[in-house]
């Protein structure tokens, strides 16, 4: 059932210029082998695609490289191409090639193809992913020490999302082991991913659009709502993946819109376009 | 030892009725007594009350009071107050039924407290549960209701062989993921000086605190009205901060 609120975004819909779509908890929910589609997204992302209207895949999902993350959605049902889809590993193993930083790991296995051609030994900084069972006490303490031995301690973390939704259940993302090391090492994480302003930026350039013209959809109230809003997108709320009901009341984040799901998104835009 | 005017004359003036000391540190370093310290405090038991207080939370208080009385000291296992004892005595006060992140010679503190149906969670220095599993676990419970107890926050402990991290950064961990603030049981918090004083119906104001951490031990110590003395052994002897 759509919300008083969603009447608001809708004026807008004939503006948008292009679509950043969220994977996990708009998609799908990971976990369970490949993950499960959520009920309606696989039709309503070909629907939005049928459209014309320019659409791009923005997550902070590491667990996997982005080649491997597209095959998996795709064994599932959905279309997706790896020009279409942003994570934050091929982004940061850029940065670390034009900042000549010789990174410490601490990302998940299958996600270090995506940072590889980087020099390891002797390390100016720490990346840090979601590396879910790769957190054990051994692994945070190898990487707390390798900070204090720095020069000047760097800490890049691939998002900082406190929680991410799996077919069983709730689990902790990399933000709180970020916090950990930073508290930890008294230090600030640079973060690459939602909801950085230049990894927003990094999409619309692709689309080659102003974020005025964009409409963000996610399920992170904070990295995927927040983050967009303060590049100047608008952006929606899906009451899937993540999404827990104090999200619609959100001290500092107001959604232009909140929805059930991307299907019922999609239907609504795109039939408000029609008119 | 060097000391204010002010601070002086309290003691001389038999104001103070009781000392807490911290252990590690102040009484000894791992396996050998301080040199004097025993004397000192056989000294001083003959004028005041003393207790013994201590962050540790790897070690049961029976272990630590072995290591002492093999190292000389005439102490009682009941004059060393551990942030595992304030923990303990406050899960038993609130009547917690706890999901205890300790090491398993920490455990020993806890028997007798009912751990089946945990509402709250309590987190001590335990690398083998600061794995994600059990971090998850944790995760759950505080997002349904549950409390968070840190027994303490150091951010990170010296060893002879480096740098370890303490529990708090894994308490800091849960708080972001939850969003919510733990309660913090151990040194420097007022809370474990003033219950460490309950025993003997002291007011802070005639209570010295002894220790060699100048943040934990002394600052906090002074932030509940106690009188703090820096040692100059332990931490700024090994240089660990």
């Amino acid at each position: 059932m759509a919300t008083p609120m969603v009447a608001g975004w809708l004026k807008f819909a004939k503006e948008i210029e292009g679509i950043v779509l969220d994977i996990a908890g708009v998609l799908y929910d990971s976990g369970d082998g490949d993950g499960v589609p959520i009920p309606g997204s696989i039709e309503a992302v070909n629907r939005l695609k049928a459209s014309g209207v320019p659409v791009r895949f923005c997550t902070n999902a590491t667990e996997t490289t982005r080649v491997n993350l597209v095959a998996k959605l795709n064994r599932i049902g959905f279309s997706l191409e790896p020009n279409e889809v942003f994570p934050p590993a091929p982004a940061v193993c850029q940065i670390l090639k034009e900042r000549g930083l010789r990174p410490h790991l601490l990302v998940a296995d299958d996600c270090k193809p995506d940072l590889a051609g980087v020099e390891q030994h002797d390390p100016t900084c720490v990346v840090i992913g979601d590396a879910a069972h790769g957190f054990t006490y051994d692994s945070m303490n190898k990487a707390f020490q390798a900070l204090m031995q720095m020069e000047k301690p760097l800490l890049i973390s691939m998002g900082q999302g406190k929680y991410y939704l799996e077919t069983d259940g709730l689990k902790l993302d990399c933000g709180p082991f970020m916090k950990a090391l930073e508290y930890a090492c008294s230090l600030e994480a640079e973060i690459v991913g939602k909801p950085s302003k230049t990894f927003f930026d990094a999409v619309l350039k692709d689309i080659g659009i102003s974020s005025d013209k964009a409409l963000m959809i996610g399920d992170d109230v904070v990295s995927d709502v927040g983050g967009a809003q303060a590049c100047g997108m608008r952006a929606l709320l899906v009451r899937t993946g993540k999404y827990r009901p104090t999200d619609e009341k959100h001290p500092t984040v107001t959604p232009d819109g909140v929805v059930d799901n991307l299907q019922q998104a999609v239907e609504l835009f795109l039939s408000c376009r029609d008119k | 030892m060097q000391c204010s005017a002010p601070s002086l004359r309290m003691f001389k003036s038999s104001k103070v009725c009781t000392v807490l000391i911290d252990l590690s540190g102040t009484l000894h370093i791992e396996d050998y007594a301080i040199p004097g310290a025993v004397n000192a405090l056989n000294r001083l038991r003959r004028k005041v009350n003393v207790k013994f207080v201590t962050n540790t939370t790897k070690e049961s208080r029976r272990v630590l009071h072995e290591r002492l009385h093999s190292l000389g000291f005439d102490i009682e296992k009941s004059e060393i107050f551990t942030s595992l004892s304030a923990a303990r005595s406050y899960v038993d006060t609130h009547k917690i039924r706890p999901l205890l992140m300790l090491e398993k010679e920490a455990m020993e503190d806890f028997e007798g407290v009912g751990t089946s149906d945990p509402n709250a969670v309590v987190i001590g220095l335990a690398p083998s549960c600061f794995n994600y599993s059990k971090m998850n676990e944790a995760f759950r419970m505080l997002l349904d209701g549950s409390t968070l107890i840190g027994i303490h926050k150091a951010r990170y402990l010296k060893k002879k062989d480096g740098l370890y991290l303490g529990p708090g950064p894994f308490v800091h961990a849960l708080e972001y993921a939850t969003g919510t603030q733990a309660v913090v049981l151990g040194k420097p918090e007022k809370a474990f000086f003033l219950e460490a004083l309950q025993e003997f119906s002291c007011p802070p104001d005639q209570a010295v605190m002894i220790g060699d951490d100048v943040i934990d031990d002394v600052g906090g110590a002074q932030k509940c009205g106690m009188l703090g003395i820096l040692v100059q052994t332990g931490m700024i002897a090994f240089d660990c901060r």
